[in-house]
């Protein structure tokens, strides 16, 4: 630290002395002429930005003494550009610069914001995350992608929303958990988050030192806010189908006092109709926002407080065979890929099994005092707590009762009749046909199906019959039958009184409290130099428990892990324990053994992780005649602690099966972990790391327009706590780099955790009246990336944890984007974007099972079973795409103004390189190798008889005579089990118009008297209706038995057609949507 | 919770996030949900209620209706040489269409112990006597929504009845080419398969609320069951709930008609291991014990390897071998299964085997102390296992 502070005196001490310019100006709507407040103010040849108070108003200090263009930048205004010039030695006031609103911005970032709240959801999948950090709109290649690629899931250079960092008056806003920020928590209002500061990737931030994507600073000072009252209304057919909304901001009151207030509703009854876009949907929403400021000649002092009390339904991904199905009948009600899997009947109402609560309560003090005219302290402390659950249906001993489980659909009728995409096919996997299709993909006539060549069949009449509940989506078989989940209850009561209940609907909490503050310096007293310096503390606890919503009927659950208890067999034979023994293997609480949880009390898990954070950074930036340099450093302590409320009999009988394992790891001896079953709680070892970051960004002006810019980020990342532990919902094992860590005997070990980033961004820019734009080459490399997923394993028949670690990735591409004015009313915009982002490394990975069975098992010399509990295994990824969205964008978009406040524009947006994000499971070194990363051996495997590691010949598999071996059929095996399963499935249409999406938006402002105006907007996405665009996707990491090469028919020799078994599951793109606002301003 | 964080300001949020509890749905009344006898009048009006046997009677055939080609049965279906005139696998479809055909029957299976899978036998009574069918239907732990003593009405129209391995059940017709099984080409054929589980639920109502209770069991000595094993005769007594007395194990297994002991070898990978149901080497079909009551007559109790309890060593039975089985005397109670499933040998008294639901219908008590009760908790499952200890003794 010492040195770093050194490095800055040394650095400064190089200002020398410059001209005194000082540029003066204030920005104004152009149709009321009330300032704006939080406009972007840039000297486009300088590189120089500054924002506009509350008056509107900016000062640029200490500037060359040149002709400039200043270019302005505002949320919810067009952009505009103003020609100065600059007198040396003295302030140049400017006449107000006065900009026109954009109202399709504004209902953009409102649709946008309900995508981001939309794609939310943890549950399904190995990434879901598709939310992108909001908007630059200064920035041309920015301000289109944002908006019109989100139909697409479009994720800037392909990185996680982790990597983008958000902040909320200079406070960090992501979640130490998951390092994601919570869009939902500012749901619906859309004008408190008007404001705000973006930086792109890896540039100079004024506000933090940034990181490797981009960096957003929302604004919520009261001042910020335009005086007056605005209200508005909007209309949908998204998620929710209403908005209702009033924005008040009371401009400078006594005292020098601001207020400003939005209250925003959001609602949905029920989408009852099937097959139209937020089917069995129901949304609730009641956004809060008051923000109060107090101003003193030299000081700022700002109280913000928001929360969004949300209740929505969610929707989930199905395979394509239900899509195929349910279409039978959606597009008879125009409406395709819409059926929703999470909704059925009760009482003859529309109930949803799976409903997120989110409520983020948010109190933020922010304070800044501007000790002279160039030195300004900023403060802010904050308090956060997000209330985050959602539901789903629990079973015990019953059959699953999710209508699109595989063992409901027809395919589970007729064995191998799924392709690789989940599309029924019409001849076994032998090429032999099964019978004429119709046009739908659906089987109609076995006539000439001959019983031959697959395996397990129904017959057609009852093939059929269930076919036809599934087209003509009846409301039992195809969607949750509540009433039988009852029945099953009230038939339990009767026969099992003080047992468990079959079905419940169970809420699985993820809270996580927060407070942070955060401190920064900037100094503008050198010329030439600005420099910042800020400190970050932020300490979260993340809370996680189920509950229960709703016991349907029955009187209690019993607290065990029922797969456990299923298990229990295996469990009998893997250790020397009588079945009494053994009953407390399946608890969930060890100190509360068959409790019998009723509603509004903590079950199956309830754990907290710790995490302190603490941030110092220091920025340099010099701005010189033909070039700017800044370069920032950064050093960051964090550390996750995980403790529990519940002793899980997993977790206690996992150590003890090894005590010289638990002492590694727990840090505890077995008696001591044995011995804490009486203690009321545990708390694991504390993992702590220190990561430094480092960035560099240089701006080359050949010109006052021409710019060259190059940014350069090098850092780690400590794991984020969702992705260190194994089985965090069990014990708190770290995946093994976590433990190097811990026990660091060198620098390297020191950093094994971590993961290690190295990016640079190349850009030229370019910047004339009646064009701009700019292009950009990327260039990033991961190194050790880690994460966890959760699956359900065939092969054990159980839910396992999947935690990857060493996972190394490039993402390389590039971004351009040019807007042309052409004449008055029009301007055309095009953007491209392309990239290469895929995996450079396999990764490492470490299985276990949820309910503590051992996945596999070995004998040893003696004839004894030897149980394997944690699988460890090279995961093959190399080479294979990351999955984050289109890496092919492009976008043509022609805008219209028209003086007299009418606006619209069209944009053409085509998608392309899209790829499926693959499960682990399936690419298991040991499934085609027949031997694992650690030696063992995997018992039955899609071995590679072709192929060694390297994927070339291996002669071991050789006959005697040097042929190739042949299975128990005498058909030589083919290397097609790897091909199969490895190849990475692309998610882009063959039919090149369903790559194309076309968006419109229209509007019109009105001004009334007495400063009043009434704007209207509508936007329409998907024009066209293009429903056969798949945004994303993940495998079912869940792989069938019995399906390993050798066991399949002796013709083909190849692995059973089975393998798909469990296709794919996807999300599509809405059809045609549409946002309709009307807005009223006094 | 242990927190940081003040609680009060923990449960002000929390009562601020009241909001959020909407979304209240009226529960589905109870007697909404369960038939009385008045709406199972209605419910049949537009057809028959037939008793299980008259059901068998009038719509299975010895051949089945559903192929003309009896080649494409099972290839063991039949065999005219050893079993002449008799189908051990046959398939009758009942119409799809037109007048109801309707059973009702109370449920005598459980699920739970993982004995039974995928299947359900109901059980009427009729002037006294027992009569018992088999319910074939897709869906694991089918004893969580049709539970133990509870009564059902089944419209059984678009089904079939038909006989697999001789035993007769509510099915589909279903074809299995399995080329990768053990024996794959004698088993390669038509049979009888699962009702798709949303097809049988919706066939099916809950009459009442179950009451294990009026479950009937009929009680036989082994001599009444092993005498009695005619291929055709059995198919009636076949899934009956029945109770024996004065039972216990033989430490034995039958293969070929002939009994040897069992062995103490890993129930994993030794198929005669010395516990209720070792491994069958991933085929599948249910592992059988010898019982007996001191007579000539011999029967089997049989578990599947997927029981939850399959590696748990015979009442008796221990690492030295099965020496002690016979100090365990008692009742078994179970249902009777007569499994038939190759047509080239003839039937012996073998065929016969009690199926119990979990180990709790097995009540043997030491023969030495009469007050002890076989305790399967207290029971070790085998020692086939890794133990550190054990290691390093060796």
């Amino acid at each position: 630290m010492k040195k770093i502070l050194t490095t800055l005196i040394v650095l400064s001490s190089f200002v020398s002395a410059w001209s005194q310019a000082t540029l003066k100006g204030k920005i104004v709507d152009s149709s009321t002429g009330e300032p704006i407040a939080g406009a972007s103010v840039t000297l486009a040849n300088q590189n120089i930005t500054t924002t506009t108070n509350e008056a509107g108003e900016f000062q640029l200090l200490y500037l060359d003494a040149i002709d400039e263009e200043v270019l302005i930048d505002a949320e919810g205004y067009e952009s505009g550009i103003e020609l100065v010039e600059i007198a040396a030695d003295q302030t140049t006031t400017i006449p107000p610069i006065s900009l026109q609103p954009d109202m399709a911005q504004s209902a953009n970032q409102e649709v946008y914001l309900n995508i981001l709240e939309q794609d939310f959801n943890d549950d399904e999948g190995r990434t879901q995350e598709q939310s992108s950090a909001a908007s630059s709109s200064m920035d041309v290649f920015n301000n289109i992608t944002s908006f019109a690629w989100s139909t697409g899931r479009y994720r800037n250079r392909g990185y996680e929303q982790r990597y983008e960092q958000n902040y909320i008056e200079g406070l960090p806003f992501n979640s130490q958990e998951r390092g994601q920020f919570n869009f939902s928590a500012m749901g619906g209002l859309n004008d408190a988050s008007r404001y705000k500061e973006t930086v792109n990737p890896m540039e100079a931030s004024n506000f933090a030192f940034g990181g490797l994507g981009q960096s957003t600073n929302y604004l919520m000072s009261a001042s910020n806010y335009a005086q007056g009252w605005k209200v508005g209304a909007a209309g949908t057919n998204r998620n929710y189908k209403a908005a209702l909304r009033a924005t008040y901001s009371s401009g400078p009151l006594k005292h020098n006092w601001y207020v400003a207030t939005q209250l925003a509703f959001r609602f949905s009854p029920y989408t009852e109709k099937k097959g139209q876009i937020g089917e069995g949907i129901d949304y609730y929403s009641l956004g809060y926002f008051i923000t109060a400021e107090k101003r003193w000649e030299r000081d700022q002092l700002s109280i913000i407080t928001f929360g969004a009390p949300t209740s929505r339904g969610q929707s989930g991904a199905v395979t394509q065979e239900v899509y195929n199905l349910t279409n039978q009948f959606n597009k008879n009600q125009w409406g395709w890929n819409n059926y929703n899997p999470y909704w059925g009947y009760q009482n003859g109402k529309m109930r949803n099994s799976r409903i997120v609560h989110s409520f983020d309560p948010t109190l933020l003090v922010s304070y800044k005092h501007t000790l002279n005219e160039k030195q300004t302290i900023h403060a802010a402390v904050g308090y956060h707590y997000s209330l985050y659950s959602n539901s789903a249906l629990s079973f015990y001993n019953a059959p699953d009762p999710r209508p699109d489980y595989y063992r409901n659909l027809p395919s589970f009728l007729w064995d191998g009749q799924l392709t690789e995409n989940g599309d029924f096919i019409h001849t076994d996997y032998a090429g032999r046909p099964l019978g004429k299709t119709d046009g739908d993909g659906l089987l109609e006539d076995p006539a000439s199906y001959n019983g031959t060549g697959i395996g397990h069949s129904i017959d057609y009449n009852s093939y059929k019959a269930l076919t036809d509940l599934w087209t003509s989506r009846d409301d039992k078989a195809t969607q949750i039958d509540w009433e039988a989940l009852y029945l099953a209850n009230y038939a339990n009561n009767h026969t099992n009184p003080e047992g468990s209940a079959r079905y419940i609907v169970e809420r699985r909490h993820n809270d996580i409290q927060e407070a942070a503050a955060s401190f920064r310096y900037t100094d503008v007293q050198f010329n030439h130099l600005r420099i910042i310096a800020g400190a970050e503390v932020k300490y979260s606890e993340g809370d996680h428990y189920k509950t229960i919503d709703d016991l349907l009927g029955g009187k209690q659950w019993i607290d065990i892990d029922p797969f456990a208890e299923r298990d229990i067999k295996e469990l009998a034979t893997n250790i020397n324990m009588t079945q009494g023994e053994i009953e407390f293997v399946k608890q969930n609480d060890l100190n509360n053994p068959n409790h019998k949880t009723g509603t509004d009390e903590r079950f199956g898990y309830d754990y907290q992780i710790a995490m302190a954070y603490a941030r110092i950074w220091a920025q340099n930036e010099w701005n010189w005649q033909d070039l700017d340099l800044s370069y920032s450093l950064a050093l960051t302590y964090s550390s996750m602690q995980r403790s529990t409320q519940m002793l899980n009999g997993r977790a206690v009988y996992l150590a003890t099966l090894n005590p010289a394992e638990a002492e590694l790891y727990l840090g505890k001896k077995a008696d001591k972990v044995l011995s804490g079953i009486f203690e009321s709680s545990y708390t694991g070892a504390n993992h702590s790391f220190i990561d430094p970051a480092f960035k560099l960004a240089l701006n080359y002006k050949i010109n006052g327009r021409n710019h060259i810019k190059l940014n350069t980020i090098a850092q780690t990342q400590a794991p984020w706590a969702r992705d260190a532990y194994i089985s965090q919902r069990v014990h708190d094992r770290v995946i093994e780099n976590i433990y190097t860590h811990d026990h660091a005997q060198s620098l390297s070990d020191y950093y094994a955790a971590s993961e290690k980033i190295v990016g640079a961004d190349l850009t030229y820019e370019f910047n004339y009246p009646v064009v701009r734009g700019r292009i950009t080459g990327f260039f990033t490399q991961f190194w050790n990336g880690s994460e966890l997923n959760g699956y359900y394993d065939d092969e054990a028949r159980t839910f396992v944890n999947q935690a990857l670690s060493g996972i190394n990735r490039r993402h390389v591409g590039g971004e351009a984007a040019v807007a042309v004015k052409l004449g008055t009313y029009f301007t055309l915009t095009g953007a491209a974007s392309i990239g290469d982002f895929r995996y450079t490394s396999n990764a490492y990975s470490v299985t276990s099972a949820e309910n503590g069975m051992a996945l596999d098992e070995s004998v040893n010399d003696a004839g004894k079973n030897i149980s394997v509990y944690e699988v460890r295994d090279s995961v093959l990824i190399k080479g294979l795409h990351v999955s984050n969205g289109p890496q092919l964008n492009a976008s043509l978009k022609l805008s219209f103004f028209h003086p007299k406040m009418w606006f619209a524009d069209i944009t053409l947006t085509y998608y392309d390189w899209n790829w499926l994000d693959y499960a682990p499971a399936r690419r298991m070194q040991g499934l085609y190798y027949g031997v694992r990363a650690d030696g063992t051996s995997v018992n039955g495997s899609y071995a590679q008889v072709y192929m060694d590691h390297d994927r070339s010949f291996d002669a071991r598999q050789l006959n005697e005579d040097g042929s190739v071996a042949l299975d128990k059929y005498g058909t030589p095996l083919l290397e097609e089990p790897y091909q199969w399963l490895a190849a990475q499935e692309s998610l882009v249409s063959d039919k090149i118009w369903h790559r194309f999406v076309i968006d419109m938006s229209f509007g019109k402002l009105i001004y009334l008297p007495n400063r009043q105006s009434l704007s209207i907007n509508l936007s329409v996405t998907n024009l066209t209706n293009n429903v056969n665009l798949k945004t994303s996707g993940f495998q079912q990491a869940r792989l069938p038995r019995s399906t390993r090469q050798g066991e399949a028919d002796g013709e083909n020799s190849t692995i059973n057609s089975n393998i798909w078994k469990f296709p794919s599951k996807y999300y599509y793109a809405w059809g045609t949507n549409f946002y309709f606002t009307m807005t009223y301003k006094f | 919770m242990k927190t940081a964080f003040p609680t009060t300001a923990r449960m002000l949020m929390l009562s601020a996030a009241v909001f959020l509890i909407s979304g209240c749905h009226k529960p589905v009344a109870e007697d909404e949900l369960f038939a009385t006898e008045a709406q199972v009048a209605e419910l049949t009006k537009d057809g028959h209620l037939y008793t299980l046997n008259e059901l068998v009677d009038r719509f299975m055939t010895e051949q089945g209706n559903y192929l003309s080609d009896t080649t494409q049965y099972r290839t063991r279906a039949n065999n005219d040489g050893v079993n002449p005139g008799i189908w051990l696998f046959s398939i009758d479809t009942l119409p799809s269409q037109g007048e109801g055909i309707y059973i009702r029957g109370r449920v005598i299976t459980d699920d739970y112990g993982g004995n039974f899978y995928k299947a359900l036998v109901i059980q009427q009574v009729v002037d006294g006597e027992q009569q018992a069918l088999r319910l074939s239907v897709d869906a694991g732990s089918i004893s969580g929504i049709y539970p133990l003593g509870q009564e059902l009405l089944i419209r059984c129209n678009g089904f079939a009845i038909g006989r697999y391995a001789n035993q007769v059940q509510l099915c589909v017709p279903s074809h299995n080419n399995n080329t990768y099984a053990d024996n794959a080409e004698q088993k390669v054929g038509w049979a009888p398969g699962r009702i798709p589980f949303a097809r049988f639920k919706a066939a099916t109502t809950l009459i009442g609320t179950p009451d294990v209770s009026r479950l009937h069991v009929d009680e036989y000595t082994i001599q009444e069951i092993a005498q009695d094993y005619d291929i055709q005769k059995a198919r009636t007594k076949d899934g009956c709930l029945v109770r024996i007395r004065n039972i216990f194990y033989t430490g034995q297994y039958e293969y070929n008609g002939t009994l040897d002991n069992c062995t103490t070898g890993n129930p994993s990978t030794d198929t005669y291991a010395n516990v209720f149901a070792p491994t069958t080497g991933n085929v599948g079909y249910p592992q059988s014990r010898i019982i007996s009551d001191g007579t000539p007559y011999k029967t089997n109790i049989s578990m599947s390897e997927y029981a939850k309890q399959a590696n748990y060593y015979l009442p008796g039975a221990d690492s030295t071998g099965v020496e002690h089985c016979k100090d365990f005397v008692g009742t078994v109670t179970g249902i009777l299964s007569y499994y038939m499933d190759n047509a080239n040998y003839a039937p012996d008294m073998y065929n016969w085997s009690i199926s119990i639901r979990d180990l709790r219908d097995l009540e043997l008590y030491r023969t030495d102390d009469i007050e002890k009760r076989y305790d399967w908790l207290t029971n070790y499952a085998t020692e086939y296992t890794f133990h550190p200890e054990e290691e390093e003794q060796q």
